[in-house]
């Protein structure tokens, strides 16, 4: 006989799991854009909050009625390979200008419910004129419009300004485009998740910005920090770890903790004897993916981690590698073809290390690049002897 | 000119033109210069008089005679110079003669300007106040003329310098407050400026201005009694013997002063009368004042504590995100910037790999990745940078779907388990033959119901449980005779002794149903 009960409760977990990994892939998630997930984590928020305070220590804030929720994610060192994205053409990450005229922006944005295009613009120009360390924003050049398109369109996005009249793109062209815009304070303010208050050291400081004064407990902060990077990176590496960490994650509290968190979110743990990685069978917490489908970089970072294994624990120069993409471009002359112009070698040979790095399998020193312990998952299987198909022209 | 246009329309467009061009600043120095000669009696000048004055007021550069000239043609050509031959010059040449023979002199227009002007810098320099020694001064000139406007014998003069000192106190008031106003919109407004200086002022303005609230009704009422006492004279009475004491010349060519006069004393006091004692008994406009301070009080002592709320918390969002524009700007590389952003507002998403072990339980926790079996991962990914041939991209398992039927599973097997168990219920006991003819779900659950029953230890012959959630009893009773009952089913027939059953919801109050062993199911499936 089912048990009803069990049944349910089963259904329950599976639902809390992908509210979390929802969570961890975007920490403000709203009902704007993307409305099912939003819903299931409003569902489960009661039990959501004291399970990431619980687990990872960070703070989360299920606003139901205003539509969004709040992962205030910290991390004792944040991570330079996930930068906020401009939302046009091809999502190329924002520059220092960028990142800029957003927090100028942010800061006017306070003031008001409602503006427009024009007076925000002007408020900028005049912010950053009497910022001397800032450049002055000027809304004649293109440039400086662009960038300022890119920084609304992200507030768009977390829904700290609502377009009500208009829309942000027209500004490109003119820079009187017409555009209304409601603007929601509260949400603004929780775009800060850092646990110090920028406004409070003297200067440009990370670890100072990210120092936590809630610990005086070891056990959590231990537990928390090493959650925290299991269900937020790729891949942890016992020797990556301070020695106190180190200690509780070989630990068998430690791997408890750890096991439960990893399971409870829906992931699978892989525990081996260099580290631990979580497993997401659905790619749902997770920016990207490796290996990946239908990128020439993906597909070449593959094929480069196989002459990183094979020469494992020797490092592989990096003019080897350089050459095995020379040698496939001479190959196979349809492949990769935005990668043929001048110094397009190159450039595929850096972003597919870049991948590489993300996933953290690979680790440059002097000599070359060395494979990290869990490049091996991802080996050529011994080659059965099968017939290999004949390469397709990719693009 | 007509009182009759409103004021907006009486201004001459190029009456403050000489401010606003690119030589504003000899334009003044110059309106000045005849502006401090006319406070000496000195109403013309020429222009070498004009050149030599312009040191006396503070202008020390050199001026060609070419600008000056400029500069006087253009006053005068707005109207504010006028040009006169002068005669009583003496001239060594002729070319003199026509450079210097002119008289130049304010115009009306040009006096108004130059008043407005210095009205105006009194009030860009002055900060407003409220003065209750205004309202001081307001209630003594009132007394004055009730004593003056009592003595028949009173001189006239002195009535009408005591009115127009009540008409001038009045007149500081109205600007008083107008700048006052001004001055405290400013400073709820502005809260960007250095918070010591902003505390210490707002602090100061409400200590100032709960002084001048808590006297206010007092001279409010005292200033009104007084009004309400000259009135007694006849207002009327007033102003014809401040007329007298005015005594206005009549110039030849000119109209009569004196209805103007009266009219002008007319509006001046039905101003006073709106301050303090409304004819109509409205509102007076003294207790809007009352009522300004107040609000204003209170206003600022909101910023004040918004002022300390921000301090406490240590900071505002709007100067964390100031600060963090600063930050990015100085970051080294997009790389640093990327790191600051992850670090202030933590919108990073976490990043996983998809590809498990076929087996992730084939090793144990110690062994090297090195060693331990990798994931499958496509050889068309190497190959082809595809995992599929045949559809491009690989489809996300959908688990809404698979969490959907589960659910209607769950649901479809509670109401079977409710129809079954209905069916099965028992108007007493009955005959286990009784059931002749079961459907399959109905006959499982009788066999579970028998198999609870059956493996309890007798009570005086009779076996009695109920179902795990407790909802149906089961008695079971050894057949008194050694029939069998024979129960057909589609899958066949069940051939078990013909026990006497009885099954029934249990009901509060009823005998509790006999507690079941927790590993009884583990024994009746043994």
């Amino acid at each position: 006989m089912t048990d009803l009960r069990s049944e349910l409760d089963r259904q329950r977990g599976t639902e809390r799991a992908q509210a979390i990994r929802a969570l961890l892939a975007r920490p403000l998630l709203t009902r704007a854009a993307d409305p099912d997930d939003f819903f299931l984590v409003a569902r489960h928020a009661a039990e959501l909050v004291p399970w990431f305070d619980e687990h990872t220590g960070w703070r989360l804030s299920v606003e139901a009625r205003q539509g969004y929720a709040r992962l205030a994610k910290v991390s004792a060192r944040p991570d330079g390979t996930r930068p906020a994205r401009r939302l046009r053409g091809n999502q190329d990450p924002f520059d220092r200008r960028r990142y800029a005229l957003f927090s100028v922006l942010a800061a006017e944005l306070l003031t008001g419910q409602v503006t427009t295009i024009g007076i925000l613009a002007g408020r900028l120009a005049q912010a950053t004129a009497v910022e001397p360390a800032i450049p002055t924003f000027d809304s004649a050049s293109r440039e400086d419009r662009r960038a300022y398109v890119d920084a609304l369109l992200l507030l768009e996005r977390f829904g700290v300004l609502t377009a009500t009249d208009g829309s942000t793109d027209a500004y490109l062209e003119h820079a009187d485009a017409k555009v209304l815009y409601r603007v929601d304070p509260t949400r603004l303010a929780r775009l800060l998740a850092a646990p110090q208050s920028p406004s409070r050291l003297p200067g440009p400081d990370l670890p100072a910005l990210v120092r936590e004064d809630r610990y005086d407990d070891d056990a959590d902060r231990l537990r928390h920090s090493l959650v925290r990077r299991l269900l937020d990176d790729p891949v942890v590496y016992f020797d990556e770890l301070p020695e106190a960490e180190r200690a509780y994650a070989t630990g068998a509290p430690g791997r408890r903790a750890v096991r439960a968190a990893v399971e409870e979110a829906g992931l699978q743990l892989e525990e081996r004897a260099e580290g631990m990685l979580a497993i997401d069978p659905d790619a749902v917490a997770t920016d990207e993916r490796f290996p990946a489908e239908n990128s020439v970089p993906g597909q070449t970072a593959l094929l480069l981690l196989d002459s990183v294994l094979a020469a494992h624990p020797e490092p592989v120069p990096h003019a080897a590698l350089a050459e095995q993409i020379a040698a496939r471009f001479a190959e196979l002359p349809g492949w990769a073809r935005t990668y043929r112009s001048d110094g397009g070698a190159q450039r595929l040979l850096a972003e597919a290390l870049a991948v590489l790095e993300r996933f953290n399998l690979i680790a440059r020193s002097e000599n070359g690049i060395g494979a990290r312990p869990a490049a091996a998952r991802y080996a050529a299987a011994p080659a059965a002897g099968a017939k290999t198909p004949r390469p397709r022209r990719a693009r | 000119m007509s009182d009759a246009r409103p004021a907006f329309r009486r201004v001459p467009a190029d009456m403050f033109a000489f401010t606003t061009t690119e030589r504003s600043d000899l334009h003044t120095a110059v309106m000045q210069v005849f502006g401090e000669a006319a406070e000496r009696l000195r109403a013309a000048l020429t222009f070498d008089e004009v050149l030599a004055g312009l040191p006396e007021i503070g202008w020390y550069e050199p001026v060609s005679d070419e600008s000056l000239e400029y500069t006087l043609g253009a006053l005068h050509k707005h109207g504010l110079v006028d040009r006169a031959q002068n005669h009583a010059a003496h001239y060594a040449s002729a070319a003199e003669y026509e450079r210097r023979n002119l008289h130049y002199s304010l115009s009306r227009k040009g006096e108004a300007a130059y008043q407005g002007l210095l009205h105006a810098l009194d009030l860009l320099d002055g900060s407003g106040a409220l003065q209750t020694s205004v309202l001081d001064a307001i209630a003594a000139r009132l007394g004055e003329l009730d004593a003056l406007l009592g003595d028949e014998g009173a001189d006239d003069r002195r009535i009408h310098t005591a009115l127009a000192e009540l008409e001038g106190h009045l007149t500081e008031l109205r600007s008083g407050v107008v700048r006052f106003t001004g001055r405290l919109q400013r400073l709820l407004r502005d809260e960007g400026t250095d918070p010591a200086v902003f505390q210490e002022l707002k602090q100061a303005t409400i200590a100032y201005l709960t002084e001048f609230v808590t006297d206010l009704d007092t001279r409010r009422l005292t200033v009104a009694e007084a009004v309400a006492r000259v009135e007694e004279h006849g207002v009327e009475a007033l102003h014809a013997r401040a007329l007298r004491g005015a005594d206005l010349p009549v110039l030849p060519g000119q109209a009569d002063p004196a209805p103007r006069f009266l009219e002008r004393r007319a509006t001046r006091w039905a101003g006073l009368r709106d301050w303090f004692r409304p004819a109509d008994g409205g509102r007076a406009r003294v207790e809007d004042l009352s009522d300004t301070a107040r609000g204003a009080i209170v206003s600022l002592m909101r910023a004040l504590e918004r002022f300390s709320d921000s301090r406490r918390r240590g900071s505002s969002p709007a100067a964390d995100f100031r600060a963090l524009a600063r930050w990015f700007s100085a970051a080294e590389t997009d790389e640093a910037a990327h790191e600051l952003w992850a670090a202030a507002t933590g919108l990073w998403s976490a990043r996983h790999t998809h590809l498990a072990p076929d087996d992730p339980t084939a090793v144990g926790p110690g062994t090297s990745w090195f060693r331990a079996p990798g994931v499958h991962v496509s050889p068309l990914l190497r190959t082809h940078g595809q995992s599929d041939r045949v559809s491009r991209t690989a489809r996300v398992r959908d688990t809404t779907e698979i969490r959907e039927q589960r659910r209607q599973r769950a649901l479809r097997e509670r109401l079977e388990l409710e129809e079954a168990w209905s069916r099965l219920a028992t108007p007493g006991p009955v005959r286990l033959s009784a059931f002749a003819r079961l459907d399959q779900g109905s006959f499982s659950r009788l066999l579970e119901l028998l198999a609870r029953a059956l493996t309890v230890p007798a009570r005086d012959g009779e076996r009695r449980a109920s179902t795990a959630d407790g909802r149906l009893v089961v008695v079971l009773l050894p057949p008194p005779d050694h029939h069998l009952a024979y129960l057909r089913t589609a899958r066949g027939v069940l051939v078990a002794p013909d026990f006497i059953v009885s099954i029934s919801e249990s009901r509060p109050g009823q005998a509790a149903p006999v507690p079941l062993r927790t590993d009884f199911r583990r024994e009746a499936t043994a």
